[in-house]
C-alpha cells in the first residue's frame, strides 16, 4: 500500500484504523469462525436444524421478510408524499422518520408491547376483534415494521427529489395521463431504490433483538427470535451452539449485503454508468 | 447499511405543476394514507412511554429516579458513552482521513469493514466478544488466572459498545470529506503548514456539522444499546446494569411506571439526537453546496 | 393548424413571466421566438403546450377552439425539451412508441402498427437501426433527433421546441438547423421554437417574434425586423 498523495499523516492514521479494526472486529470475528467449526461438522448441522432453531428462522427470516415488503409499500408512498406535497405538519414528520433509528430498541420494545397488551391503547381496541398483537406472531411484525420504517423512506426519498420535471412533463405532452405516467415513466425510475430500501430494511430487521422481545413473549417454537436463542445457549455456556447460530445469521446478512450492491450494480448499468 | 450514507439536500416539494401533478384526490388519499400510518407507527409509541411514565402520578416517576438502581444504571450508562465516544471518534477522524486523502489498493474492504456492525445482528456484536474474552473463551482461562473480569463486567459493555457504535463517526465524515476534496489541504501544505496544522486549521472547520452528526448518532446508539450489551453484561444490578438492561429489569418485575419514567428519560435523549441530527444534516449539506 | 394568443399574463410570485401577450400563429408556419433568458419565451411555448395555465383573462386557441384550460396530455401538442427529457430506463424504440401505448384502450393501434410507425419516424429523422440503443449510449445529436421523433408520433398540430440545439456543439447545431428548416419545408407543421441565438432565428424561422421582459418587442419576417427596428431594446438585442 503506497500512499498516492503528499499530505501527511497516511501511517499514523492508517495504522490507527487498522489496529482498531483487528482488534474490534477481525480478531473476534476469526473467533466465531473458529468456534462454529471447533465443535465438529455433526454437532454445528444438528444444531442449526434442530426443530425449535428451525422454527426461530421462520418468525426471524420469514417474519422480517413480510415487515419489509410493507415497508416498502408505505415507505415508498410516504417518501412521494414528503417530498412532492406541501402539508402542515410536513417537516415535523420528515424529522421523526428517523425515530426508530434514534430511539433505543429496548425503549421501542417496552412501548410497542404497552401499546399492543390486551388492555391498553389499541390492544384494547383490537381485542373485541379477537385481535391479538402483542406475544404473537403479529406483534413480532408489527416491531420488526416499526424498526425498517426509515430504511424504504431515506433511500427512496433522494430518488424522488432528483426526478426531474421535464421527463414527467414530456409524458404529459405525448398523451399519457398521470396514472400512466406514473406506471411508465417514474416508477421503473424508482424501482432500485425502492428495492434496496426493502433489503436493507430487511438486514436490519432479521438481527433485531431489543425491540422485539418484550412484544415476542418469546414462546418457543412460536415468537422465539433467533438472536434470543444465541442468547440461550450462551447462557448454558453452549458456546459452539451459539458460535453456529451466529454464523448462520452472518451468513445471512452477507447475503443481504450481496443483494444490495447486486441492486446497485444493476442500477448503474441501467443508468448506463460503468 | 452498505456504502456511505448521502447527506439528503433540504426536503423541498417540486413545484407542483398543474399540468404534472396527481388529482386533488389521490394526493389527499396518499397523504392521508402516510399520515395515518406513520403516526400509528411513529407517533403513538413515543406517546404511550410518556403517558405510562406519569401514569401513576408525578411522586411515583420521581420516586423511579431515587432508587439507588436506576442511579447506578444511569452512571454506567453515561460512563460507557463517555469512554466510547471520544474513542469511536478518534477512529472516525483517522479512518476519514486515510481513507479519503490517499488512494491505496483495499480501501473497498476496509469501508466494508466498517460498514459491518450495521450488518449483523447486536447480538453477535456481543457474541463475538464472549467467545474471546468469556470464561470458555480464547483468553477465559489466562483472564481467570489474573482475576480479570471483562465478560459480566464494565470492560465487555465498554467493548460491545465501541462495537456496534463505531461505524457512525466514520460514515458521517468520509462521503462529506470526499465530497469535499482535498485542494485546501494540499494548498495549506505548500504553504507550509504541517500535518496537525492543516487537520486542526484547514480540514475541522470544513467537517464540523458532519462530525457532529457521526457524534450525535454514535451517542444516541451507545446509550440505548440493548442487544449486544445483554450479552456481556450479566445484569448484575447496580454494578453491570445500562439504562435499557435496567429497563428490562424494571419492565420483568412489573415495575411499569418506573421502567416508563426511565425509558421517557431515553425517549427525551432521543428526541434531542433527532433535533441535533437535522440540524447538523442541514447544516453539511448547506456547507457542501456552497462548493 | 393556426394559434392565437390572445392577452395571456402569467406571473410567479409577482412577478409577470408574461404580460399581456397576444400572437396571432399562421397554418403551417415556421416562428421562433427570440429574447435573452428569463424574457418569458419559454413560459410562453409552456402555455401553449399546456404545461403552464395563464392567468384568468387570458386565452390559447387551437384553430378557433378554446384549449386555455386544457391540460397537456389532452393537447396533442408535440414538445421537444431542452434537455431531451428521453425516458432513460427506455430503449430508443420504446421512447418513440410511448405516445402509441398510452393511447386510450379504443384508439390503440395493434403492435404491428405501432412498430411501423416507429420505423417510419426514426428514418424521418436519419435514425434507423438505432432501436436497442438506450439513450446514454447516443450522442447529443442523436438524443435530440430521438426527442424529435418522439414527440413526431402523436401526429401533433403543432411542434413546440424549447431551445431545441442548445446543448450541441456548433458544427451539430448547424447541422440540425439545415435539417429543421428541411424538414419543415416537407412536412409543413405549424412549428414554434425557442432561442436566444438570433442567427439561428434568422437563418431557419419564416417569422420572429421578439420578446423582453414578458413582453413582445416586434413580430415580423427576418428582413422586416433588420430593416425597421420597432424599439432601442430590439435595435440593441440585434447589434443594428
Amino acid at each position: 500500500m503506497r500512499r498516492r498523495s503528499v499530505l501527511p499523516g497516511f501511517g499514523i492514521t492508517l495504522g490507527y484504523t487498522l489496529v482498531y479494526l483487528t482488534l474490534i472486529v477481525l480478531i473476534p470475528f476469526s473467533a466465531l469462525m473458529v468456534r462454529t467449526s471447533s465443535g465438529g461438522w455433526e454437532h454445528f448441522w444438528s444444531t442449526i436444524t434442530a426443530p425449535r432453531v428451525a422454527a426461530s428462522y421462520w418468525v426471524s427470516f420469514g417474519i422480517s421478510f413480510l415487515a419489509a415488503l410493507v415497508n416498502g409499500f408505505f415507505g415508498f408512498i410516504g417518501a412521494w408524499v414528503l417530498v412532492r406535497y406541501r402539508f402542515p405538519g410536513r417537516r415535523i414528520l420528515d424529522a421523526m422518520v428517523d425515530l426508530p433509528f434514534a430511539l433505543p430498541t429496548a425503549v421501542a420494545g417496552i412501548a410497542l408491547t404497552a401499546l399492543y397488551a390486551p388492555n391498553d391503547w389499541i390492544g384494547e381496541f383490537l381485542k373485541p376483534m379477537g385481535i391479538k398483537v402483542a406475544f404473537t406472531r403479529l406483534g413480532i411484525f408489527v416491531a420488526l415494521t416499526f424498526i425498517g420504517m426509515p430504511f424504504v423512506v431515506r433511500t427512496v426519498q433522494p430518488v424522488i427529489q432528483g426526478l426531474s420535471d421535464d421527463v414527467e412533463e414530456a409524458a404529459a405532452c405525448l398523451g399519457a395521463n398521470r396514472w400512466q405516467t406514473f406506471r411508465r415513466v417514474v416508477f421503473p425510475a424508482l424501482l432500485p431504490s425502492i428495492l434496496t430500501g426493502i433489503t436493507l430494511a430487511y438486514g436490519r430487521a432479521v438481527g433485531e433483538f431489543g425491540s422485539v422481545v418484550f412484544i415476542a413473549g418469546n414462546l418457543p417454537f412460536k415468537t422465539e427470535i433467533t438472536p434470543l436463542l444465541i442468547i440461550s445457549k450462551l447462557e448454558q455456556y453452549d458456546y459452539s451452539g451459539a458460535a453456529a447460530l451466529g454464523f448462520v445469521m452472518l451468513v445471512v446478512s452477507f447475503f443481504v449485503l450481496l443483494a444490495s450492491n447486486g441492486l446497485q450494480a444493476w442500477d448503474n448499468k441501467r443508468k448506463g454508468i460503468s | 447499511m452498505a456504502g456511505a450514507t448521502q447527506f439528503p439536500i433540504p426536503h423541498r416539494p417540486s413545484a407542483g405543476r398543474r399540468a404534472t401533478a396527481e388529482s386533488p384526490v389521490a394526493k389527499f388519499l396518499l397523504i392521508g394514507i402516510t399520515l395515518v400510518f406513520f403516526s400509528l407507527f411513529l407517533l403513538l409509541p413515543l406517546l404511550v412511554v410518556f403517558q405510562e411514565a406519569f401514569s401513576k402520578g408525578l411522586g411515583v416517576f420521581v420516586k423511579a429516579f431515587q432508587d439507588p438502581y436506576t442511579q447506578d444504571a444511569i452512571r454506567l450508562t453515561l460512563l460507557v458513552a463517555a469512554i466510547t465516544v471520544p474513542l469511536n471518534t478518534i477512529f472516525g477522524l483517522a479512518a476519514a482521513w486515510s481513507l479519503t486523502r490517499f488512494r491505496f489498493s483495499g480501501r473497498a474492504f476496509i469501508i466494508t469493514l466498517i460498514d459491518l456492525p450495521l450488518w449483523v445482528s447486536p447480538v453477535i456484536g456481543g457474541l463475538i466478544y464472549v467467545l474471546v474474552f468469556g470464561s470458555k473463551g480464547w483468553f477465559g482461562s489466562w483472564l481467570t488466572d489474573h482475576n480479570i473480569r471483562i465478560i459480566f463486567a464494565v470492560p465487555g459493555i465498554v467493548l460491545a459498545t465501541v462495537f456496534v457504535t463505531f461505524p457512525f463517526v466514520a460514515r458521517g465524515l468520509i462521503p462529506l470529506m470526499q465530497a469535499q476534496g482535498i485542494n485546501e489541504e494540499e494548498a495549506a501544505l505548500t504553504l507550509g503548514a504541517n500535518g496537525w496544522q492543516i487537520f486542526w486549521r484547514v480540514t475541522v472547520p470544513k467537517i464540523k456539522w458532519g462530525l457532529l452528526y457521526g457524534v450525535i448518532l454514535c451517542n444516541a446508539r451507545a446509550m440505548g444499546e440493548f442487544g449486544a450489551v445483554s450479552v456481556v453484561s450479566g445484569h448484575i444490578r447496580g454494578k453491570t446494569n445500562t439504562m435499557p438492561l435496567h429497563i428490562e429489569i424494571l419492565y420483568n418485575e412489573y415495575h411499569f411506571a418506573a421502567a416508563f419514567a426511565v425509558a421517557s428519560l431515553l425517549a427525551l435523549l432521543a428526541l434531542v439526537t433527532l433535533f441535533l441530527k437535522t440540524y447538523s444534516e442541514w447544516r453539511a449539506a448547506e456547507q457542501l453546496k456552497q462548493l | 393548424m393556426s394559434i392565437r394568443i390572445h392577452h395571456v399574463t402569467k406571473r410567479y410570485a409577482r412577478f409577470p413571466a408574461l404580460d399581456d401577450v397576444s400572437v396571432e400563429i399562421e397554418t403551417g408556419e415556421l416562428l421562433a421566438l427570440l429574447g435573452p433568458s428569463g424574457s418569458g419565451k419559454t413560459t410562453l411555448l409552456r402555455v401553449i403546450a399546456g404545461l403552464e395555465f395563464p392567468e384568468s383573462q387570458g386565452s390559447v386557441l387551437f384553430q378557433e377552439r378554446d384549449v386555455t384550460q386544457l391540460s397537456a396530455y389532452k393537447r396533442k401538442a408535440g414538445f421537444v425539451f431542452q434537455a431531451y427529457a428521453l425516458f432513460a430506463h427506455m430503449n430508443v424504440f420504446e421512447n418513440i412508441a410511448f405516445a402509441l401505448r398510452v393511447l386510450p384502450r379504443r384508439k390503440r393501434p395493434p403492435e404491428a402498427t405501432i412498430r411501423a410507425r416507429v420505423v417510419e419516424l426514426l428514418a424521418a429523422v436519419q435514425l434507423e437501426g438505432l432501436e436497442k440503443r438506450l439513450p446514454t449510449q447516443l450522442s447529443g445529436g442523436q438524443r435530440q433527433r430521438v426527442a424529435f421523433a418522439r414527440a413526431l408520433a402523436i401526429e401533433p398540430e403543432v411542434l413546440l421546441l424549447d431551445e431545441p440545439f442548445g446543448a450541441l456543439d456548433a458544427k451539430v447545431r448547424k447541422d440540425l438547423r439545415r435539417w429543421l428548416k428541411d424538414f419543415h419545408k416537407r412536412i409543413r407543421l405549424t412549428t414554434i421554437f425557442v432561442t436566444h441565438d438570433q442567427d439561428e432565428a434568422f437563418e431557419v424561422a419564416d417569422r420572429v417574434v421578439i420578446i423582453d421582459k414578458g413582453v413582445i418587442q416586434q413580430s415580423g419576417t427576418p428582413e422586416e425586423v433588420r430593416k425597421n427596428p420597432a424599439n432601442e431594446f430590439v435595435r440593441e438585442f440585434l447589434d443594428l
